[in-house]
């Protein structure tokens, strides 16, 4: 089911160029997602998976090409704007605020939002019960699968139509990356549309309907999860090719 | 008892330090940025404030305020004019030292080039000063006069003792502001970790100025208190304040803001009692000495962290 215009998109890039100086991160990258999809990005170190997320979030430019979310271009909006359009990024590392609360994190989940009850945080204590019990605690003494737990319940406070995933799976116990794949395949069901980037290709690909392959910065290859699993350039790929 | 009467001038004199060293502590921990331009803040709002209700602004203006303004009522004036010209000032300190070097050459928290900066409008307003009013000290009409209450055999100057409620109240809102509220969250945010703010959605470049208007109204309130408190302002009254209210600050810890006002109110006390065993003129040696004294033993300051500009707050 590769995506086609039958289905509404949400997130379509257009030949999405990046670059830091000379540093050509991304180059000429097309990517589109459909709405209520799940699509991975897979590449080694490197190959400009986290660049290609910040260019979507705003948080670096497009040097060129377009992005479009929701029918909008939004290539030159601020990172506010976009957060308030409904996109959000769980990063690379969490970037967990360790000098607030557990529940001021939380709350700082929701600022976009003009309209929010404080009581939607219930929602995410009872999804996290470990969350719930260091509600009131900095949040510097959370383990690392409890920092993603509030990355992540941190980004759903702000209702997003698109949530962005870099490498969740980073760090984390094979039993806590299960749960958490559990999760985002929870998510989806809930109608969450996923833009998820991670190098533990077997997983990723058993919960996104499609996926990218980047190297270098372009896309090297893509297609369903069956296709991708087929292919040998896959191993190549991920060894930096 | 003349030793409790210095304690309790020493405490009353400490409110003053307090504000002025929340206001240094503020801009430290939220954008990583000695703000030296603070003690012209406090300056140009006491010589505003003095101006407004000593006829420093010339007959003009007197006599069209006081066709309008009940007697007794300039005060009123004097410190909204006093609080607008600070917090302008802090603003302009905003647009041409942290925001134009922080766009010009990227991360300017990194750089000792706001700091300089913010050195060169110290110079220029106070010159500004000078060149209107010259450098004498000038003495202030109170509005209030020298009301003191006696308690035991305390006597309690009112003016003094208002000022030290007003700026530990003052303070004390800031921080709940800072704890409670959707910006306070957002401030503190940022001083953790800007990219991160951003990324959560934080209009960081909108938000910074409202660090410029807390400071430049903290250090208005702080000068407007000491012009009432001494009658007496002048160009250098900030620097004055300002080193011993940095003093007060660093003794406390960088960038906390129950730090700043432990140390105000320490640097405060220990004036005042300075002066009276040592005598004024040699008040900020024990000050400074003290200071160095924590920094060898405690060099993060009395409740300091580790790094500065590390979500203080
Ligand atoms: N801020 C930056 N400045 C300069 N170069 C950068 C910056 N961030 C990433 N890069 C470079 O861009 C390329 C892609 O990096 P990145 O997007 O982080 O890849 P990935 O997330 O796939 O590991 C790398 O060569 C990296 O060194
Ligand atoms: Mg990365």
């Amino acid at each position: 089911m590769k995506p086609t215009s039958v289905l509404t998109m949400l997130l379509e890039v257009t030949d999405l160029d990046v670059r830091y100086g000379r540093n050509h991160a991304v180059k000429s990258l097309s990517l589109s997602l459909p709405l209520n999809a799940i699509v991975t990005v897979l590449g080694a170190n490197g190959a400009g998976k986290s660049s290609l997320l910040k260019a979507i979030m705003g948080i670096v430019p497009a040097t060129s090409g377009s992005i479009r979310f929701d029918g909008q271009d939004i290539t030159g909006s601020t990172v506010p704007q976009r957060t308030r359009g409904g996109l959000v990024l769980v990063p690379e590392g969490r970037q967990i605020l360790t000098s607030l609360t557990v529940h001021e994190n939380l709350l700082m989940g929701a600022y976009p939002r003009k309209h929010f009850d404080h009581r939607e945080t219930d929602a995410i204590y009872d999804r996290f019960a470990n969350l719930a019990q260091r509600r009131d605690m900095q949040a510097s003494v959370l383990s690392g699968g409890e920092q993603q737990m509030l990355a992540i319940g941190r980004a759903l406070l702000a209702k997003p139509r698109l949530m962005m995933l870099d490498e969740p799976s980073l760090g984390l116990s094979p039993l806590l990356v299960n749960q958490l794949f559990t999760l985002l395949g929870d998510l989806n069901h809930e109608g969450l549309t996923l833009l998820l980037v991670e190098q533990n290709t077997h997983m990723a690909l058993k919960v996104a309907q499609y996926g990218y392959v980047l190297e270098l910065g372009k896309v090297s290859l893509e297609g369903t999860p069956d296709q991708l699993q087929d292919d040998d350039q896959l191993q190549a790929a991920y060894l930096g090719g | 008892m003349l030793l409790m009467q210095q304690i309790v001038n020493g405490i009353m004199l400490g409110g003053v330090y307090v504000m002025v060293a929340v206001a240094f502590t503020l801009t430290i921990g939220m954008l990583n940025f000695l703000n030296f331009t603070i003690p012209a803040l406090f300056m140009v709002a006491a010589m505003v404030f003095w101006a407004t209700m000593s006829g420093g602004f010339g007959e003009g203006f007197d006599s069209l305020f006081g066709s309008v303004l009940p007697v007794g009522m300039q005060w009123v004036v004097g410190v909204l004019l006093a609080l607008i010209a600070a917090t302008l000032c802090s603003l302009l300190i905003e647009r041409f030292t942290y925001r134009y070097m922080k766009t010009r050459y990227g991360d300017a928290t990194e750089h000792a080039i706001p700091l300089v900066s913010s050195l060169g409008f110290l110079i220029i307003f106070e010159h500004i000063v000078i060149m209107i009013w010259g450098t004498d000290p000038m003495s202030l009409n109170s509005p209030f006069g020298a009301a003191t209450w006696r308690v035991g055999g305390l006597l309690i100057g009112v003016p003094q003792l208002i000022s030290l409620v007003l700026s530990i109240a003052i303070v004390a809102a800031l921080h709940l502001l800072l704890k409670r509220t959707k910006t306070g969250r957002a401030l503190r945010s940022i001083a953790e970790n800007p990219d991160t703010a951003l990324l959560l959605g934080v209009d960081v470049q909108r938000i910074v100025p409202v660090v410029y208007v807390v400071t430049g109204l903290l250090c208005a309130i702080a000068g407007i208190l000491f012009a009432i408190n001494y009658r007496t302002v002048g160009p250098y009254i900030g620097e004055q304040v300002a080193t011993i209210a940095i003093a007060g600050m660093v003794l406390g810890g960088l960038g906390n803001i129950w730090g700043a006002i432990v140390g105000g109110l320490i640097v405060g006390l220990l004036e005042a009692l300075a002066t009276y065993w040592f005598g004024a003129d040699i008040v900020k040696v024990p000050i400074w000495g003290l200071l160095l004294l924590v920094l060898v033993i405690k060099p993060t300051g009395l409740f300091g962290q580790s790094a500065i500009g590390k979500g203080k707050f």
